[in-house]
């Protein structure tokens, strides 16, 4: 098995001193899904930033079998794509269109291949015809799948993804998971950072779980980790708290997006 | 009659769907002339006016759209202009009594606010007819393709995607503010205030730093890659041509001769 992602005793520090990640080892294999889980504030973000090269942390970050470091971030770069939490950071250019043809024309591609590979971007998250329009009119959903295409755009090797689906409607969701297995049959490697434990149950290949300590705790299978409660339990992916059936209101630990019998 | 509704269908949206490239050209050729004509040619004017209202008839604007929008942006000019007739010196010309002051207008502070008031309206009518029909996005792609400079391209668009998060993000503090502020301890809300502006401010510069790493991440390396989606069409070239040769037209006196001699009756609208 190939791995296309290695990460050894990665550590970084905000510069106001707030510890970002400790001591981080995890590796990714060619071709896999593997679906970032832990509480807010565990680094996940964090993570992602280090592995494009925009922090730069302490540790070895191996992509492709590339040691990554500042001489080579550009190259390394080319092959990798990352979708931002906040849109509104990914999407900057005055036109929806402008910014999904901003990573292939930097790529150097010629005129026609940006035009058609920003269209089918935009074809592929369901924005077909909102081209001409400005980002800052679009609604929450759609400025996040925009910032979507922008990145499926450039066709990467490697696709980070910060929370994708927060914020869209369940058909949009669905929709994203479709672009997913698109994304899993062509054999792209895919690290998703999410809440939605449905999603992870959906598309994961392997589960990485965040814990406060800003480290990973856990990495296993799909499975065996999101049937792992006491695991999920201690890392507040699933609490205790009251909710509905009908008439029946009780508490239990409850994974988000379940569906459970009584 | 057909002749006319096929000829109205076809040019209705005709400036809409021009490149931005020879609106501007064409457009910036028409203020150029209108600033540089003497407003002793007073009659020149009427002429402009009547073009830039023709232009309006190609668009999908109404004339009555054009005005309404121009009049909100009159008064800023008045305002300036208003004091330029007693300013200038030169021969007096009359004096305005206010209270104890006595103010007086000269002849050269007259014609100076006519020619201010009526260069900066026809520019101003110009501009909004401009705005109506294209896009702002697609104003800085036609700038872009003409070879300004690429960073005032930069910066002016960023500026126009930002304002609007900037402003929302202004309003949304504010809006937390208020909805737990109940009107006690006045006094610290310009300490309350201070903060806010300060947030602002760090968040702003925070925002850019997570913006320009967006664009490196996607390969940016100081410079915009263009990509052209404009091409410019038989139509374009006729529209910029007939704006020249009008325009030479009045610049020459030519068009205004012809009105005069070869239909007399021409002075009724020229007069309009
Ligand atoms: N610019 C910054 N300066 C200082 N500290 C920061 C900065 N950004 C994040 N942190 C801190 O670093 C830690 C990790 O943050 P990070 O954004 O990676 O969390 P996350 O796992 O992505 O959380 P979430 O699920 O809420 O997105 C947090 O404790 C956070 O407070
Ligand atoms: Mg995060």
């Amino acid at each position: 098995m190939d791995r296309i992602i290695k990460v050894h005793n990665l550590n970084y520090r905000y510069p106001d001193g707030t510890v970002g990640l400790k001591d981080v080892n995890f590796e990714v294999v060619a071709g896999e899904t593997m679906v970032i889980i832990g509480a807010n504030g565990t680094g996940k973000s964090t993570l992602f930033m280090n592995l494009m090269g925009v922090l730069d942390g302490t540790g070895r970050i191996e992509i492709n079998g590339i040691v990554l470091n500042r001489s080579n971030l550009k190259e390394i770069r080319r092959g990798m794509g990352m979708v931002f939490q906040s849109p509104d950071d990914q999407l900057f250019c005055p036109t929806v269109m402008d910014d999904v043809s901003f990573g292939p024309a930097n790529l150097g591609w010629s005129s026609e291949g940006i035009i058609t590979a920003s269209q089918k971007a935009l074809l592929l998250v369901g924005l077909e015809g909102y081209g001409a329009r400005t980002s800052y009119h679009l609604s929450f959903g759609e400025k996040k799948r925009a910032a979507i295409a922008t990145i499926l755009s450039m066709n990467p090797n490697i696709l980070l993804l910060d929370e994708p689906t927060s914020g869209l409607d369940p058909r949009s969701t669905s929709k994203f998971v479709n672009i997913l297995y698109t994304l899993k049959a062509q054999g792209k490697t895919l690290l998703i950072v999410t809440h939605d434990i449905f999603l992870a149950q959906e598309v994961a290949d392997r589960v990485l779980v965040f814990s406060e300590e800003k480290r990973p705790i856990a990495v296993g299978g799909y499975k065996e980790i999101l049937a792992d409660t006491e695991l999920l339990l201690k890392n507040n992916l699933v609490h205790q708290h009251r909710h509905r059936h009908d008439a029946l209101i009780h508490e239990h630990e409850h994974r988000h997006g379940y569906l459970h019998e009584h | 009659m057909r002749v006319i509704a096929i000829l109205m269908i076809t040019t209705n949206r005709l400036v809409e769907n021009l490149d931005p490239r020879a609106k501007i050209v064409s457009f910036l050729a028409i203020i150029l002339c209108i600033i540089l004509t003497p407003i002793t040619r007073y009659k020149d004017f009427e002429l402009y006016f009547l073009l830039i209202l023709s232009l309006t008839f190609f668009s999908e604007t109404t004339v009555g759209q054009i005005f309404k929008r121009t009049c909100v942006l009159i008064p800023f000019i008045l305002a300036m202009a208003l004091f330029v007739p007693f300013l200038k010196e030169g021969q007096v010309w009359g004096y305005l009594n206010v209270g104890y002051w006595k103010f007086a207008v000269t002849y050269e502070g007259a014609w100076m606010f006519l020619n201010v008031m009526v260069k900066s309206g026809l520019s101003i009518l110009l501009f909004v007819l401009a705005s109506s029909t294209t896009t702002f996005p697609d104003f800085l792609k036609g700038l872009d393709m003409l070879r300004a400079p690429r960073l005032l391209i930069m910066l002016t668009s960023f500026m126009y995607r930002y304002i609007f998060v900037l402003i929302e993000e202004a309003r949304r503090l504010i809006r937390a503010r208020d909805m737990r502020y109940f009107g006690r301890r006045y006094k610290e809300q310009f300490l309350v205030v201070g903060y806010m502006v300060g947030g602002l401010f760090i968040r702003t510069f925070e925002r850019a730093e997570r913006i320009y790493s967006a664009m490196v991440l996607r390969g940016f390396s100081g410079e915009i890659p263009c990509v052209k989606r404009f091409r410019l069409s038989y139509k374009d070239f006729l529209f910029t041509a007939a704006i020249f040769i009008l325009l030479t037209g009045i610049v020459s006196g030519l068009i205004y001769k012809i009105g005069c001699i070869k239909i007399p009756d021409a002075r009724v609208w020229i007069g309009l």
